[in-house]
């Protein structure tokens, strides 16, 4: 009795252990023309359900040194002594795909300080027609953005910027000139002790400015190139999406100055920018301070 | 910036810890890996099948070396140990015990010197030794036939010069030495890292040796002289370098240091091996595919093949194809 049920177990049984006993073993093929061999194996994934591997190796003779040919015969030992000849293919597998980047001068020339073009850049040689920088008009950064909100605005700029001076260098007992370091504690206000320390000063809304209707693509430095123009930025809220990272379509920006926001406001609404118009108007103040 | 045609590595996931130094043999059939788990591993370069592990570390492993006739191999443990083994069992024939963990090793060119340095730690003094196999003495009694405290700044690489007349280490304060094996003393030395130097190797006839410095550099010195000849700059420490062996190129493997790499993404990690043109200095490709630090790079000797492993504990085995033996630097 016992010994018949060795052998053959009941159909009981056999339901009971599942059909593992009945999966057919690896079978092999070996094509001679094509050099591969192929290894066809059926088995149970993680989730129980049965798949088909399919492992095809190539398989190929190379000449070698009798050394190297001696060593490719030696026995598999330590934790791969079980392991079947070949690869194990718990150890060894094939990576998804890489690309080698062919790159060149990618990150050296940015910081190359013995270019020639950088030394000049001090002097102002040329002047840009659109944001008055030192370089050629048709290098400007903001040549395909800004060049037509410039143009009109370039009549209030002259006027505002007279008075700005006039109120300057009283304040400052040297002459300041222009481009030149003046550390902060010599600066206009400098003696003013404290008032960055003020609350509320950081977030001033007065001079916060709401962009809406941007494009999904538009990034903080699309937005910085844009505005920066107006006059110094103190900070930039682009408003994203927490999972793709895309913009969600507005964005704050902060001026340091009621005024620049006042002309960014004239400046770009109205403004095409990536195939939609935007919308810019005074932020109203948050709700919950 | 150019896309190379697909590359499709193979990945040899042989450790369960980041891997610490990869090496080939002399004749290339063979890629010998250490790691942070206890077991180093001898893998076939050809096809990544793994012949074998040594057994028997009992804490993380440093460093590996292969003897010139793929005969033995020399690992240096956190353990507190440097064992010998036979390549091709898997069976350890020595062990030399120390005070505290063998942070460097190596055979000299004929194999029958072995040179390792421990770590400053645990009151030790960081120590240079050298030992001869063949005297049963020494080996027995533990006493190296030369030893060499290093009660400054630790050794952190080392390797034995052209033909075992020299030792070339490299220290944590960015040093680097060379010691005459005959007269003991140090020859020279050349200053010009600025941190620990993570690694040394040499190009095919030993005539430079290439440095990879946390200094975010890598270095390239004449053997002889340790004069400084090349410098290749990145902006993340650099854990290895390797010359090739057909090409002008350099290879630079790093990242962030392994404690950041939580911080970071992949992505701003810099995890990519650089290959750099050896005379003009300047990055033509990169490899990405590690998602951590890269702790070591390796040429197979005959240059058409290289591989690194990585703090992530993949080894990755790349096959150069013809794009990159037909690219030409332009100059």
């Amino acid at each position: 009795m016992d010994a018949e049920s060795d052998t053959k177990p009941s159909w009981a049984d056999q339901v009971e252990l599942g059909e593992d006993d009945t999966l057919p073993p690896p079978h092999e093929d070996f094509d001679e023309n094509k050099g591969t061999k192929t290894i066809t194996e059926i088995k149970f994934n993680d989730d129980g359900k049965k798949v088909k591997i399919v492992k095809t190796y190539k398989i190929e003779t190379r000449k070698v040194s009798k050394s190297i040919a001696r060593r490719k015969t030696l026995k598999k030992f330590g934790a791969a002594s079980g392991d079947p000849p070949g690869p194990n293919p718990a150890n060894t597998y094939i990576s998804e795909d890489v690309f080698f980047q062919f790159v060149r001068n990618m990150e050296h020339r940015a910081d190359d300080e013995d270019d020639p073009l950088s030394k000049l850049k001090n002097h102002k040689m040329v002047s840009c027609r659109i944001c008055k920088g030192d370089h050629w008009t048709t290098r400007c950064p903001y040549k395909d953005t800004l060049a037509p909100i410039q143009d009109a605005l370039d009549g209030d700029k002259k006027k505002e910027e007279v008075p700005e001076e006039t109120q300057e260098t009283p304040a400052s007992s040297a002459p300041s000139r222009p481009g030149k370091y003046v550390p902060p504690n010599l600066r206009d206000g400098g003696n003013r002790r404290g008032e960055t320390m003020t609350p509320g000063r950081n977030r001033d809304d007065t001079a916060t400015i709401r962009v809406t209707n941007l494009s999904e693509d538009t990034r903080e430095t699309d937005l910085q190139e844009l505005f920066r123009p107006f006059g110094s930025i103190a900070r930039i809220y682009l408003a994203k999406d927490k999972n793709t990272g895309q913009s969600k379509g507005f964005a704050f920006i902060n001026f340091h100055r009621k005024e620049d926001a006042e002309r960014a406001i004239a400046g770009v609404s109205g403004f095409g920018y990536d195939h939609l118009i935007l919308n810019v108007e005074w932020a109203k103040p948050s709700g919950n301070q | 910036m150019g896309l190379g045609k697909k590359w499709k590595p193979l990945m040899l996931h042989g450790h369960e810890r980041a891997v610490t130094q990869i090496k080939y043999n002399r004749e290339g059939d063979l890629l010998f890996s250490s790691a942070k788990d206890q077991q180093p591993n001898v893998w076939y370069s050809l096809n990544g099948e793994r012949l074998g592990t040594y057994k028997g570390h009992t804490g993380a492993v440093w460093c590996i070396d292969v003897d010139w006739e793929t005969d033995k191999l020399l690992t240096g443990s956190a353990d507190n140990t440097c064992k010998l083994w036979d390549c091709k069992t898997g069976v350890a024939l020595l062990e030399l015990g120390t005070e505290s963990a063998v942070r460097t090793c190596g055979f000299s060119y004929d194999g029958n010197l072995i040179m390792f340095t421990t770590d400053k730690a645990m009151g030790r003094e960081c120590e240079l030794r050298v030992y001869d196999t063949r005297d049963e003495y020494q080996i027995k009694k533990n006493s190296p036939m030369w030893l060499e405290p290093q009660p400054k700044h630790k050794i952190t690489s080392a390797v034995w010069g052209p033909l075992g007349q020299m030792i070339i280490t490299g220290h944590e304060n960015g040093d680097l030495c060379q010691w005459d094996i005959k007269t003991k003393d140090m020859n020279t030395r050349a200053m010009d890292h600025s941190k620990q130097i993570n690694d040394i190797q040499f190009n095919r006839d030993m005539t430079m040796l290439i440095t990879a410095s946390k200094d975010t550099t890598a270095k390239l010195f004449d053997t002889e002289t340790l004069e400084l000849k090349k410098n290749y700059k990145t902006e993340r420490p650099v854990n290895s370098a390797a010359i090739s062996p057909i090409k002008p190129h350099v290879v630079l493997g790093g990242g962030q240091e392994a404690m950041d790499v939580t911080t970071t993404s992949t992505r701003i990690g810099k995890f990519d091996a650089r290959f750099y043109h050896m005379v003009f200095e300047e990055e033509f490709g990169r490899i990405k595919g590690h998602f951590g630090p890269i702790n070591s790079v390796a040429f197979h000797p005959n240059g058409e093949e290289y591989s690194s492993g990585g703090e992530d504990g993949y080894i990755r085995v790349h096959t150069f194809d013809k794009d990159y033996f037909d690219f030409e630097f332009e100059y």
